[in-house]
């Protein structure tokens, strides 16, 4: 019976199997994960978020856990967009499941560069844009807090690649919505939220914050309501599609999100506790929508909007 | 994987034995680890990691401290409870040289893995070693063999262990060590003084222990970072930067 229910999402010329995606950050480059779960079950992953350059990151202490959660600033480690094309790539190319690159940069043309390079790619079937990092050319305010910084980004981001682009927001702004608009009528393809919450532990014996980076980025459970809640938001002011990403951790969650707007979902930190995740959670929506005679899952994307 | 417990006993103060049955499914090093999820998905959220004190047919030993709320937790759990593995992972203690002369130094709860190392280095390699073993005082003694020291002099030498292990290492000694932060690093400035060899496992935060949420760290001496779940948990001293430590 479960078999006969329709997972299967499309976003713009894309067509996922399923709705379920790796988080970036989340699932490394992909392969590290290939001894825990089959990758081809999946809908996509988003691949580590890729720099022009090399990043080493932040130093350590990195982590912290939080009730329910975890609080993170691992500052970006990646191996840059130039070794992702010719070491990582060539790993997961063949699989068939969609490939995503997240890139982030410190300023436009830093994007821009990626996003042409990663153009090149048959492998890489989206784009989607981390606009939680700081510009530098804009005093170091974040870019996605900002509507005409967003929407300038995915302008010129639009504009250097033919794959889809979706945006990646910032849960720590005023009005989520005004950003996703802008993100919209900028021509972004979908957007994704939301990133991580910032947060800070002090170790109270040191009498200092507790990360090296001082704040971190809160994710896990514990902020699973925060993500819907702003999809639910989202998904009355914009048309785009909606992936909805934060503290997901069984299907039930997921379903929630998915309700409150979303087309796609992402899996995150859940990937770190249970690394075969994403194939549960999979799993478990197909049930529940067995269950509940729901024939396709795109039945139910915004339907807790009806109420 | 879910197993089931077959024994978690308080040995010493607030130090607990756990054996969980052993699938046969996997061979374990010493010093590798496995990352227990202690609880249902939410709380505690991360899994621990802990290494493995003793691997036998019949189990898989681990002996941790309760340090924590996770740990305290793990300490009410029950024989016939089923407790959830992901394991084993990193890379444990490397070849041993047998023309070496072997010292095993290890503080508090991490000298859990030397009673497996132990093991395999008297049944595998059939090579003597010497061991010496810190702890702060008699109450958390829980193993039964190495010299040991106790930092309130309650039992054996008084002081830490590297003192007690000063005299012992010259430039043949081959030294497995896995403590305190701050006791592997008088180690280390030690082992460069004395010019010895040294595999040395370290302890991190850590949220996957599959190297992929970077977590972990440590600086190297390269100016680098290494991820002590994949790249370790065991290193050689004289990658590390010790002064980031």
């Amino acid at each position: 019976m479960a078999n006969s229910v329709n997972m299967s999402v499309k976003l713009s010329n894309i067509i996922f199997k399923n709705p379920i995606l790796a988080a970036s950050g989340t699932f490394g480059y992909g392969f590290e994960y290939q001894k825990y779960l089959d990758l081809n079950m999946l809908g996509g992953f988003i691949v580590k978020g890729l720099s022009v350059k090399e990043k080493k990151g932040n130093k350590p202490p990195r982590i912290v856990e939080t009730p329910c959660g975890m609080l993170n600033a691992i500052g970006l480690q990646n191996v840059g967009v130039d070794r992702f094309v010719n070491e990582k790539l060539p790993e997961i190319k063949d699989l068939n499941t969609h490939i995503i690159a997240n890139i982030y940069g410190s300023k436009e043309a830093e994007f821009v560069e990626i996003a042409e390079k990663l153009d090149l790619e048959k492998a890489v079937s989206a784009i989607e844009v981390n606009v939680s990092c700081p510009n530098v050319s804009k005093g170091g305010a974040l870019f996605g807090k900002n509507p005409d910084s967003v929407f300038n980004l995915t302008k010129l981001i639009k504009s250097s690649t033919k794959k889809p682009v979706i945006v990646k927001l910032t849960p720590n702004v005023e009005d989520i919505s005004l950003i996703a608009e802008a993100a919209e009528s900028a021509g972004a393809d979908a957007v994704s939220l939301i990133n991580t919450i910032t947060g800070m532990v002090i170790d109270i014996k040191a009498k200092k914050p507790f990360l090296a980076n001082k704040t971190g980025g809160l994710s896990g459970p514990a902020i699973y309501p925060v993500g819907v809640r702003m999809v639910y938001e989202v998904y009355e002011k914009i048309n785009i599609p909606i992936i909805g990403v934060g503290g997901i951790y069984n299907s039930d969650v997921a379903i929630q999100y998915i309700m409150a707007g979303a087309s796609l979902i992402e899996i995150g930190t859940a990937n770190f506790i249970n690394p075969d995740i994403t194939v549960k959670i999979i799993k478990g929506m197909r049930e529940f929508l067995s269950r509940e005679n729901i024939q396709s899952v795109s039945d139910i994307v915004g339907a807790a909007h009806s109420m | 994987m879910e197993l089931k417990i077959l024994e978690n006993i308080e040995i010493a103060s607030n130090i607990y034995s756990l054996k969980i049955d052993n699938p046969a499914l996997f061979d374990v090093v010493p010093g590798q680890f496995f990352m227990v999820k202690i609880n249902g998905f939410d709380y505690p959220l991360l899994r621990r990691p802990f290494s493995v004190a003793s691997f036998e047919d019949d189990h898989i030993g681990i002996i941790y401290k309760v340090v924590g709320e996770g740990t305290k937790i793990l300490s009410d759990k029950k024989p016939g409870d089923f407790i959830d593995l992901l394991g084993p992972l990193g890379n444990g203690f490397g070849d041993v040289e047998k023309d070496k002369k072997i010292l095993l130094v290890g503080g508090g709860i991490g000298i859990a893995p030397f009673i497996y190392l132990k093991n395999v280095l008297e049944n595998d390699y059939k090579i003597s070693y010497k061991a010496f073993f810190g702890f702060n005082t008699k109450d958390e003694i829980y193993i039964d063999f190495g010299e040991i020291a106790t930092i309130d002099g309650s039992y054996g030498f008084e002081g830490n262990v590297v003192d007690m292990v000063e005299n012992e290492i010259d430039n043949n000694s081959l030294i497995f060590a896995c403590g305190p932060t701050i006791m592997l690093k008088r180690l280390a400035y030690l082992c460069y003084e004395k010019n010895c060899d040294m595999q040395v496992s370290l302890e991190s935060r850590m949220a996957c222990g599959i190297g992929v949420c970077l977590g972990c760290v440590i600086e190297t001496n390269d100016k680098d970072f290494k991820r002590v779940c994949v790249d370790g948990p065991v290193f050689d001293y004289k990658d590390i930067a010790w002064q980031t430590l």
